[in-house]
């Protein structure tokens, strides 16, 4: 059957039986980071033409439909001629700072793909703080934009960035309360124990109400922390032209505008892990028989799938809500989500300590 | 020399070179970029160390929070382009002297002391151990410093914000 | 020089507890005199976390003691950034020279 631990596994004993351990080992590495590199460019590519597609559908349109069938090579044409267009730099701008941004975006999401699980025993790094790891390199991607705003020396840029920064720092805070929500009923920060505590059920069902309470302010919060729309103060165009990368052209903004695709895959990959099992199959309780046939589908397809559905959730969202204002923005997290989540922490809690989840 | 030994030194210079161009550019904003490479430097170390759970705490609160509000006061208050003066040259001397001597005395005084390191016993935090001792009330428990630090956080808030609080005159 | 010891982590906290004295002897602009106090406290954050690991291992004061110098850190930043955005409210500049009254 096919699965993505033979494979890494083939590999392993593969290299290990041609090369010393320290070779393989630095093989593996590489071999990591060139996976890596390539799931972002064929995630960027295929989120943006989803993205497009869904827009079109949205609207009863068609959509991209010219290159290649159904228009699946727009976005990889698109993508050619940003590297072609020349990378501009404004003239007044710290021009270290400048070049530097893109690429802080980029690696540090690279960095939080480290303890996803991605199937079956398919994972980077299994970190025992894994969650915790999840938030805190997470915040590291407002310094990225809060340096492309600073740097550009434009006055929208610098306005932009401020919006975004103010905006991901408030409303990390709930998306953090509602991960330990579930860190609660799991009892532990490991990225595999809590997708191996879904076994008899997702803590979307397993967790009553307060586990959906909590799931919708993780999606809430997730949205405005990824800049999309209804949040996307930070690049509104009516206002701002285009927030912190207006200054940004040809490849840089391309590696900005990749990083949003990825980071809004991840965000999703972090709630599919936690609401809804990750890789693990849909189990209901003791139901042998249907537990076994949903065991035949793979691993993988289960990650992937769940992941893009939340990502076509959030896509969804753009165009259903109008733009909030920044004090209605601010008013939503502090006045609203952060009391509704401490709460909601608090019920989860007891509903932990009495043991009422299935 | 092993990995564990190269990635050391190459985790220390990379916190104290960060750290000495946080204190020497003349660009704020590049001095707080340098700060925060610093603080990941540290972070890295602590991961070095195997002592994850500081280390993300680390990131968290340094990197998430301190060089972020940092990032905005300097938005708040500076303009973008602008470079802060040279420090006097006699002053900038004498710290420099000062600051050399200290670390060579404080230095000195280390090495001669000669710490004796235990090898036997492994060092592992576990993040249940760290809960459990955070919160008991036996002679080794923290619950007391833990509340006294709640205490001091939300007085700190209070405190913040009274001073930047708007005063609003009366104008008649 | 195979082995690394509580010696060379000391070496790497004394020294970048030196930097950030450096920075507060020369700096006179108040944002960059916190960010040279950041930099002394995290040295001695480096040291309570290297005494813990290779001094006594069976214990875990010194990563207790880290957690709550982070913890007094954050605070004691965010009051310190409340005093700079006032003092820029009423001087129009946060350098330290600038403010030798008082009493505004």
């Amino acid at each position: 059957m096919f699965s993505l631990e033979g494979i890494t596994n083939t590999v392993h004993e593969w290299l290990n039986n041609h090369f010393s351990p320290t070779l393989a080992l630095l093989t593996e590495f590489v071999l990591v980071g060139v996976a890596a590199i390539a799931l972002f460019a064929l995630l960027g590519l295929g989120l943006v033409w989803m993205e497009r597609k869904v827009a079109a559908v949205m609207q009863i349109r068609l959509g991209p439909n010219r290159v290649g069938p159904k228009g699946i090579f727009q976005t990889t044409a698109d993508t050619l001629k940003l590297i072609m267009k020349e990378g501009l730099t404004p003239d007044g701008a710290d021009k270290f700072l400048f070049n530097l941004a893109p690429y802080i975006v980029m690696i540090v999401a690279m960095l939080i793909l480290a303890p996803i699980a991605f199937a079956k025993n398919f994972q980077i790094w299994d970190i025992n703080i894994g969650v915790l790891y999840l938030s805190a390199v997470s915040s590291l991607s407002v310094i990225g934009v809060l340096m492309a705003g600073w740097a550009s020396n434009n006055k929208y840029s610098l306005l932009g960035a401020m919006r975004s920064g103010a905006q991901i720092v408030s409303y990390e805070l709930s998306a953090g309360l509602s991960v330990i929500s579930i860190v609660v009923m799991t009892g532990s920060l490991s990225i595999n124990d809590i997708i191996l505590s879904q076994q008899n059920g997702w803590w979307i069902f397993k967790g009553h109400i307060p586990a959906f309470i909590s799931f919708v302010i993780f999606i809430i919060a997730v949205t405005a922390e990824t800049n999309r729309a209804p949040f996307d103060l930070a690049e509104a165009e009516s206002e701002l032209t285009a927030g912190f990368h207006t200054e940004y052209s040809g490849m840089k903004f391309a590696l900005f505008f990749l990083a949003e695709y990825i980071n809004i895959f991840i965000v999703c990959a972090i709630g599919a892990t936690l609401f809804f099992g990750g890789w693990m199959p849909l189990h209901i309780g003791h139901w042998e028989g249907f537990n076994h046939v949903m065991d035949y589908i793979p691993s993988s397809i289960w990650f992937f799938g769940k992941t893009i559905g939340l990502i076509f959730l959030i896509m969804w969202f753009r165009w259903t809500f109008p733009r909030l204002r920044i004090d209605q923005l601010l008013n939503l997290e502090w006045k609203y989500l952060l009391p509704i989540s401490m709460f909601n922490l608090i019920l989860m809690t007891i509903v932990a300590i009495m043991g009422w989840h299935f | 020399m092993n990995a564990s030994v190269i990635i050391f030194y190459i985790i220390a210079a990379f916190i104290l070179g960060a750290g000495i161009l946080a204190v020497t550019t003349r660009k704020i904003f590049r001095s707080a970029i340098w700060l925060l490479f610093s603080l990941i430097g540290i972070a890295s170390l602590y991961f070095w160390m195997q002592v994850e759970f500081v280390a993300a705490v680390q990131i968290v609160v340094y990197v998430g929070g301190i060089v972020v509000l940092i990032i905005f006061s300097i938005f708040l208050t500076q303009k973008s382009g602008d470079e802060m003066p040279k420090p006097l040259k006699n002053r900038s001397i004498f710290s420099a002297l000062a600051v050399l001597f200290g670390f060579a005395f404080t230095f000195n005084l280390i090495k001669q002391y000669g710490f004796k390191q235990i090898e036997s016993t492994p060092f592992e935090v576990k993040v249940s151990d760290i809960g459990n001792q955070m919160l008991s009330t036996t002679e080794h428990g923290f619950v007391l410093p833990f509340e006294v630090v709640s205490i001091l956080l939300l007085a700190a808030m209070i405190g913040c914000i009274v001073i930047a609080m708007k005063v609003k005159h009366n104008e008649q | 020089m195979s082995e690394i010891t509580v010696t060379h982590i000391l070496f790497v906290s004394t020294a970048l507890f030196f930097t950030g004295m450096y920075g507060l002897f020369t700096r006179r602009n108040m944002i960059t005199m916190l960010m040279s106090v950041e930099l002394i406290l995290n040295s001695v954050n480096i040291n309570f976390v290297a005494f813990n690991k290779y001094l006594y291992p069976g214990k875990l004061d010194g990563v207790f003691f880290t957690i709550f110098v982070i913890t007094i850190a954050a605070a004691e930043a965010a009051v310190a950034i409340a005093i700079i955005i006032n003092l820029y409210r009423s001087h129009h500049s946060i350098d330290v020279e600038d403010a030798s009254e008082l009493k505004y």
